[in-house]
């Protein structure tokens, strides 16, 4: 009966996944553009939307207090040796935190934010066996083996080291125990897989017990079998929230703040604002040009080159690619191919916005 | 970088250092209370408790005494069950590993005999003089000399993760047949770290030691040290189709170079067929290669023995219902299919027992044989009154006065059953396995205790209560009607008929050995011994494949003989199943020893990130609970949770979702036409929910700012993917229905 199921699943799946495709593909694909919004300035939305008034937030918080009832189970199990995975919609950010600075008191507790962009998990581990380390010390009944390995500083260790020191054996239950929560352990920091599996034998260390959250749906593609069944060893708990992802979505850009050809222009005119007055004037050919001749695909470099000459503006060809290659780098100036080979360049605004720059410019 | 510490008392901290903790890539939250777990410790330890409390809780006065029991609920208890857990699973743990290591012990003592050869052979045709063995470079006398002797064993198992700990066993057994041993894995030949990562592994494990710049050369001049040299060196690469090609033969070529200073034989685990090796090395670094081949147990073998050892011979104490067993094994057939899974699935299942179970603290006592010191346990002796009693298995079978004593005897017998049980059903695995019955579908079907019922509900006779042994009014060609049809315990059942008669005779000498402490069937048994025996003898006397005929010729008395044989040896089995096969959950208590909440496990085993998000995302009203939204049927509200109006919207375009259409459908969704929402739920509406959602108070710019909100989070859940330069006014939707 539930092979039957799953086989209705699966092909549900596919299903509506082909009926999508064909909804795109049959031509009813909507041409509206996202510049037909009355879109308002960026300044304007983040400020915005750094204070949206948030829905439901007494059923949220009720929802929060609902889970507090399992922290004692999760405590049970995270002392019987397993790792703690919350998924579902929300931020699970302030559940976890509450969750380890109520319930598990008696550990060490590191916190890693995986929704940031870049962590260095060297010094995470680093920091893991130092608090390890303060932990056997304190207790005075440390292995004179750990003694004298913590002859040498941790951060000179390498990772095997480490490794092995956090997987080192254990003395009393609780006692050397460092607990790490990690936010978004499929977060844009961790992603790769040479975290991951750094993560997975952290997670497997005797001495180290894992409570991390999820928020991507294709997250478990991270791990393979052997992570998931010997290593992280996860208990999972659906625990939605539904409380908004403020810091996780601090590193996102806001899709209506980027498509805009008013922003586009804005940011085009801070760019050139910097350049010199030359590269500037190069630039104005191009889009004198370019607004004077709409159906062409674009100013040929070497007539470019030409104008730039006659006016003065650049005495060698080098001196122009070098404005060129500024402009390229800031997507002020893009290249294709004219129709008979030749490159030609073009600014990708449309001409609207090039005449309200070329406005701005001249005042 | 620099991770900053936050003052340990609970209080919240100040917002303005959670914000900077919120950009730090990590940071301490806390550091161990010394104070609180010197007060968990007191509680955790067996003998202070008991020295502690029990005095204590004598004095109280009766109102305080249930107060106080709460307390220990939360605490002792938890601390018991814990240590109870530890006890049974470790009990558990190392049966597993027994199991294994004896499924694999053959082929263990096979490679160390190869590995002994490999390594005289190599001894044998080096003979270096001194000066030559200390010299840095490789000693090179001719091509057909620089062959590694390369064990390839077959796992017979594409996931690899069933096989680690087999390397690891392997890797131990060799270890204590004094070779020196190296275990490398895939891990060890990325192309990122070339061959110096797996030379750094194998010196790390050789020589105890990290150093920056490995050399081969290292590790020989270790191998000339006192107590290394004239022992195998050993190299174990556990998944060799996972390692990266040309590391590989790069280390195969080094190895094979100097192979007559250090004489290291390889043992490669592979998962798919002997070719191999083939397909990822050239064949110059495979002509370096002498090859042997070794193979493991299939899975199917080391499950049933797993099964056999852990859930049904009585170790642990620790059981599982019938749902939860045909979830295990519909887990393990089809979702997963390794062992591991399953030992995991069955650690969880451990694991909730123990964290829900009050009582489950006794299965710890109960495994160390002390159960009677449990229960003499003034406190303890509370606990167990307070909860026996009100299991529902007990109030289902009992009524009367509820004390220490019932509860004990009540132990005793359930312990009793269990065994019989478990003798029954290995019985059955006996016959079965002549028919390849696997334990797992025959523990299934053992465990179901509705089978047992309805088996049970037949007037047939006990075999306590028939008179003669074997009653021959009760004919077996009735297709079982006792059984249900087609099931595992019929096929074996059906089995034992068929069986030829030296097997049969093998059988129930193996079901005499069995039934040892269960006395009534080990008689019956014993009297079908000696009407075999005689018959054993003379079959054996004649070719097996002259049998048929000669038998023919046979007086119809001798025919008439072996058919009762059969027939009693049949009846026998039925009855055994019938009466002493009483599944776990038909027992008193038993509520105490087996976990059964599927549900529970299900979840805790398998999250499902893709659906339940989506589910959330689709119901939002009703995890929720809020009262402004539900009953709103497939309508979107404007109340609803904003991520979730967006996600419906998504629904109803492609795989391509026009951001314009998607944002003006948002827009009045959020907007929804007062006029016509008001007279819809004019009542229903609470006047806060009025006053919280004026929707003309809503600015183009909120609702822009709403909309990029729920695309972010959408984003973040990974069910879109943003537009990209060619596509600048498209969303991607990525998931399709849950």
């Amino acid at each position: 009966m539930e092979i039957n199921d799953g086989g209705d699943d699966e092909f549900g799946f596919s299903r509506n996944y082909f009926l999508a495709k064909d909804m795109a593909a049959s031509g009813k694909k909507s041409t509206h553009k996202l510049s037909d919004i009355n879109l308002v300035d960026e300044q304007e939305l983040r400020a915005e939307a750094s204070n949206v008034e948030p829905k439901h937030e007494r059923e949220i918080e009720s929802l929060m207090e609902s889970y507090k009832s399992l922290y004692s189970k999760w405590v049970f199990e995270l002392r019987c040796g397993f790792g703690l995975l919350m998924y579902g919609f929300g931020s699970k950010k302030a559940l976890i935190e509450d969750f380890a600075s109520t319930a598990l008191t008696e550990y060490s507790v590191v916190v890693i934010n995986g929704y940031l962009q870049s962590i260095n998990i060297k010094q995470v581990m680093i920091t893991l066996a130092e608090l390890l380390w303060d932990q056997l010390k304190s207790k005075r009944r440390t292995p004179s083996r750990n003694l004298s390995k913590a002859q040498q500083p941790f951060n000179t260790r390498s990772m095997d080291d480490l490794l092995a020191f956090l997987d080192g054996s254990q003395v009393e239950e609780n006692d050397g125990i460092v607990c790490v929560v990690i936010h978004n352990i499929d977060g844009p920091g961790l992603r790769d897989s040479e975290t991951q599996q750094y993560l997975a034998q952290i997670s497997s260390c005797s001495h180290i017990r894992i409570v991390a959250s999820i928020d991507h749906v294709n997250a478990p593609l991270l791990w393979d079998k052997k992570m998931v069944h010997t290593q992280f060893n996860w208990c999972w708990y659906h625990v939605p929230t539904f409380a908004p992802y403020k810091v996780e979505r601090m590193f996102f850009p806001l899709i209506l703040a980027h498509g805009g050809s008013a922003q586009s222009a804005k940011t085009a005119a801070i760019v050139l604002q910097s350049l010199t007055p030359n590269a500037q004037s190069v630039f104005k050919i191009l889009a004198e040009y370019q607004l004077s001749h709409p159906d062409e695909e674009g100013m040929p470099i070497d007539d470019l080159y030409t104008v730039s000459r006659e006016r003065f503006l650049v005495s060698s060809q080098v001196t122009l690619n070098s404005h060129l290659t500024e402009f390229k780098d800031h997507d002020l100036v893009k290249t294709r191919r004219h129709s008979d080979g030749q490159d030609c360049l073009y600014i990708p605004l449309a001409s609207e916005a090039l005449e309200k720059l070329l406005s701005d410019m001249n005042q | 970088m620099a991770p900053s510490a936050t003052p340990i008392d609970s209080s919240p901290p100040s917002t303005s250092a959670s914000v900077d903790n919120n950009l730090q890539p990590f940071f301490v939250l806390h550091k161990a209370s010394s104070g609180k777990s010197e007060r968990k410790s007191t509680g955790s330890g067996k003998t202070r408790r008991r020295i502690d409390l029990s005095p204590s809780l004598q004095m109280n006065a009766n109102k305080l005494e249930a107060k106080r029991v709460e307390e220990c609920d939360d605490d002792c208890y938890v601390n018991l069950r814990v240590e109870a857990f530890e006890i049974v699973w470790s009990k558990i743990e190392s049966t597993i590993k027994n199991v294994l290591r004896d499924v694999n012990t053959v082929v263990f003592i096979e490679i160390h005999r190869w590995v002994c050869q490999s390594f005289n052979t190599i001894m044998s045709s080096r003979t270096i003089a001194f000066h030559e063995a200390t010299q840095a470079f490789p000693i090179i006398t001719d091509a057909s000399s620089k062959q590694l002797f390369t064990g390839l064993v077959l796992t017979k198992n594409m996931e690899f993760v069933d096989d680690l700990l087999t390397f690891e066993e392997l890797g131990l057994h060799l270890r204590s047949q004094r070779c020196r041993v190296a275990n490398l894995s895939s891990l060890d030949f990325t192309v990122k770290s070339g061959i110096n990562g797996c030379l750094r592994s194998l010196l790390r494990q050789f020589l105890m030691a990290s150093l920056d710049a490995p050399d081969i050369s290292i590790l020989a001049s270790w191998y000339r040290e006192q107590g290394n040299y004239g022992n195998p060196v050993v190299v174990i690469v556990e998944d060799i189709e996972r390692c990266c090609g040309s590391v590989m033969s790069d280390f195969i070529l080094m190895l094979s170079e100097w192979v007559f200073k250090v004489p290291v034989i390889l043992i490669m685990g592979v998962a798919t067929t002997l070719d191999a090796p083939s397909n990822i090395l050239p064949s110059d670094v495979l002509q370096h290669l002498n090859p042997c081949k070794f193979t493991l147990g299939t899975p199917t073998e080391r499950m049933d023995a797993v099964i056999e050892a852990v859930l049904v011979k009585p170790y642990s104490g620790f059981s599982v219902s019938h749902k939860v067993a045909l979830f295990m094994r519909n887990y393990f057939a089809r979702q997963d299919g390794t062992l591991t899974s399953f030992i995991r699935a069955l650690k969880i299942a451990c694991v909730l027992h123990f964290s829900m179970e009050p009582l489950s603290f006794i299965l710890g006592g109960i495994c160390s044989e002390e159960n009677e010191q449990v229960l003499q346990d003034g406190l303890l002796q509370q606990m167990v009154l307070k909860h026996a009693f009100d299991l529902p298995s007990y109030v289902r079978n009992n009524t009367g006065e509820h004390n220490g004593e019932i509860f004990y005897r009540g132990l005793l017998e359930m312990k009793k059953l269990q065994k019989h049980w478990g003798i029954v059903v290995l019985c059955l695995y006996e016959a079965g396995k002549y028919d390849k019955i696997r334990l797992l579908d025959l523990l299934c079907e053992a465990l179901d205790p509705e089978l047992h019922n309805f088996r049970t509900s037949d007037t047939h006779t006990k075999i306590e209560e028939d008179p003669r042994p074997f009653s021959s009014n009760y004919c077996c060609h009735q297709q079982y009607p006792v059984f249900r049809k087609g099931g595992f315990i019929v096929r074996a059942l059906r089995k034992v008929r068929d069986l030829p008669i030296v097997q049969l005779c093998k059988l129930l000498q193996r079901w005499e050995e069995l039934t040892v402490d269960v006395i009534k069937i080990h008689e019956k048994l014993k009297e079908l011994r000696p009407v075999l025996k005689s018959e054993n003898d003379n079959s054996s006397k004649e070719d097996m494949t002259n049998i048929s005929k000669r038998q023919a010729a046979r007086s119809q008395l001798y025919m008439e003989d072996t058919k009762a044989v059969y027939e009693k040896a049949t009846i026998l089995m039925e009855c055994m199943v019938r009466d002493y096969m009483q599944p776990i959950e038909c027992i008193p208590l038993h509520e105490v020893f087996c976990f059964k909440n599927v549900k529970k496990l299900q979840s805790a085993l398998i999250g499902d990130p893709r659906r339940w998000i989506q589910v959330d995302l689709q119901e939002s009203h009703m995890i929720l609970c809020c009262r402004c939204c539900s009953g709103s049927g497939n309508t979107l509200l404007p109340t609803m949770h904003d991520t979730s109006i967006m996600y419906n919207l998504a629904q109803e375009h492609g795989d391509l979702i026009n951001l314009h259409d998607w944002y003006q459908s948002f827009k009045s969704t959020v907007l929804c036409p007062r006029s016509k929402r008001k007279q819809k739920s004019k009542q229903a509406l609470s006047k806060k929910r009025k006053n919280l959602t004026e929707p003309e108070n809503l600015s183009e710019a909120a609702i822009q700012a709403r909309f990029c909100s729920a695309v972010t989070e959408l984003q973040i859940t990974g069910l879109t993917r943003m537009p990209t330069k060619r596509r600048p006014d498209f969303v991607q939707r990525v998931a399709f229905g849950l």
